[in-house]
């Protein structure tokens, strides 16, 4: 498989383990100096807000204590389409760009009785991804998730 | 005594009768109207900080009790604040939430506020300076001097907050109003320019005073693990739950022990000025503001109310205006992990007041919402709702126990 061609398939390999919360899993695809953040820009203040920033050890706590959280369980569904991976040969590194739109299929939320089983747009925005390729492998060095979206109403506790 | 029948379960509790509120108070479509009218159109509100206004010709949009306002900084840097109306045909003047009056727009010129509907401009106090085609449409029966923006009361303080109401003659000044309640941060929050760093919004379906219910009582720590861990020592135990004139509560401080969430750091390092390390204080303002500093950063919600079920609340973050890139990242990161919308505490915060929401639907059968928990005013007595409470009473001339009746203060006010 050529270097794009595992960048992309990372990246789709990876929505699915996001969806299926198998996060230890998806911290596999990630290098030890991996970085990670959600953020936006904010018409509101007229800045870049960040919503969530963490390294990679920092990712591990906060998914080994969601156990110990009460929390929204509706599960997520990400579609990611991937547009762009540039590859740098010599640096044995790339960078993408993909769509990202996530659903929330509703659960616990608000009232299971009526909602549980309703799907509705949770997210819009775009991954914004950064790799090192070594033996044969794409690992991803940074995620930066840019949202759209300023309105979270509950948010969450998980990574996107 | 275990599950009630229906009778059982409409019988008084064994408490006082402020001990109580009706869920009506957060159901009612027309508790609902007059709360807008009798409180939100009187009451001081912080639509936004002065550090969203930052250049001469910045402005922002807001809405308080449906009115829409824009608030701006004129060419003197002034900050003055107007209903958001045109005052010709209704159109909302400026529809963005925020930017700066110095380009030009395709309806009118640059230092302007203008109305792209039919090009009447208005500087930045408010005056009409241009009418377009105005001699030939109403010679000399209107005249640009005849019109103006509605100018609203503005006022910059307490950390730079922009502060509005609708009420062109308060009762009482935005100092006596909230000074008091702002005494115990008043010198951190005044030391040195702040700026804002987040801004989201969340619009949930439940009561507006339900979110502000959250803000005011710390027993819902139990919800929380982070405030398990990183608490529930005798320091936050001791925490004091203090009520000031005008409906506020201020919830004393005590060090947080951030290091006992796994991944998680003291955050001395960026303490607010003339702040011990650690520390957390928090003031909440009728009828639903919350400043609530966590050391190193401060978190501003308010509430607009959008329906008897259904609010907006917008939160800010702060930290301080000269913090380098580094500091300012690290500030966010404490505020984020904690209060932003994919932090640890927010999240489940919505989701409490979403659960009350789901169960107080208007049409639903009133019940009792409790807030008789006796601590000697610490953090998990809930003597800031029953003072909270009081307070809507005066205002709304009801009994937050029984809205039907008339306000009468309660005999155990001198005990709180």
């Amino acid at each position: 498989m050529d270097a794009a061609a595992l960048v992309r398939d990372t990246i789709y390999r990876s929505t699915i383990l996001l969806d299926r919360q198998d996060w230890n899993e998806w911290l596999a695809h990630c290098d030890n100096g991996f970085q990670y953040a959600i953020r936006a820009f904010s018409p509101e203040i007229n800045k870049d807000v960040t919503y969530l920033a963490l390294d990679r050890e920092g990712l591990a706590s906060l998914v080994k204590l969601l156990p110990k959280h009460n929390t929204d369980h509706s599960p997520l569904t990400r579609h990611t389409s991937v547009y762009t991976v540039d590859v740098d040969e010599q640096a044995h590194s790339a960078k993408a760009v993909s769509s990202v739109i996530v659903y929330q299929t509703l659960l616990d939320g608000i009232n299971s009785h009526i909602d549980a089983g309703e799907s509705r747009l949770f997210l819009v925005g775009k991954y914004l991804d950064a790799f090192k390729i070594e033996n044969n492998k794409a690992k991803f060095v940074s995620r930066e998730v840019r949202i759209e979206n300023r309105r979270l109403d509950k948010g969450s506790h998980w990574p996107i | 005594m275990a599950a009630k029948n229906h009778g059982q379960w409409l019988a008084e509790p064994g408490l006082k009768p402020n001990e109580w509120v009706d869920s009506r108070i957060y159901s009612d479509p027309g508790i609902f109207e007059e709360e807008l009218e009798k409180i939100f159109k009187k009451a001081w509100i912080p639509i936004c900080h002065e550090s969203e206004l930052a250049k001469p010709y910045d402005f922002r949009t807001t809405t308080i009790a449906r009115e829409p306002i824009i608030v701006c900084r004129g060419p003197d840097n002034e900050v003055r604040a107007f209903l958001n109306v045109c005052p010709h045909r209704g159109m909302i003047i400026e529809r963005r939430p925020s930017g700066s009056f110095l380009e030009g727009q395709p309806s009118g010129n640059p230092k302007r506020m203008t109305c792209m509907f039919h090009a009447w401009q208005y500087d930045l106090r408010g005056n009409c300076v241009y009418i377009s085609r105005e001699k030939e449409g109403y010679q000399e029966r209107l005249r640009k001097e005849d019109v103006g923006l509605r100018r609203l009361r503005c006022e910059v303080k307490f950390g730079g907050f922009v502060w509005v109401t609708l009420d062109d003659n308060p009762q009482v000044s935005l100092e006596d109003w909230a000074g008091p309640a702002f005494t115990c941060l008043r010198k951190t929050l005044e030391a040195e320019p702040l700026e804002v760093f987040h801004y989201h919004k969340a619009i949930v379906n439940a009561n507006y005073k339900l979110w502000h219910d959250t803000n005011c009582e710390f027993y819902h720590d139990f919800m929380h693990y982070h405030n398990r861990v990183t608490g529930f020592n005798d320091a936050y135990f001791a925490r004091k739950n203090e009520a000031f004139e005008h409906g506020h509560i201020v919830v004393g401080t005590f060090e947080v022990k951030y290091e006992n969430y796994e991944g998680f750091q003291s955050r001395a390092a960026l303490s607010f000025p003339y702040l011990p390390p650690n520390q957390w204080y928090m003031i909440d303002m009728f009828p639903g503001m919350n400043f609530n500093l966590r050391g190193s950063a401060l978190r501003c919600d308010v509430v607009t109310p959008l329906a008897p079920d259904r609010v907006m609340i917008e939160f800010r973050g702060l930290g301080l205006k000269r913090d380098t890139a580094e500091e300012r990242q690290t500030r966010v990161n404490h505020h984020n992990s904690i209060w932003g919308p994919f932090g640890r505490n927010l999240h489940e915060d919505l989701l409490g007041v979403q659960g009350q929401g789901t169960t107080m639907l208007p049409g639903s059968e009133p019940r009792r919402i409790l807030h008789g928990r006796h601590e000697n005013q610490t953090i998990h007595d809930e003597n800031g709702m029953r003072h909270y409470y009081q307070e809507w009473g005066r205002w709304m001339n009801r009994q937050p126990n029984n809205p039907d009746l008339p306000y009468a203060e309660p005999m155990s006010v001198a005990a709180e």
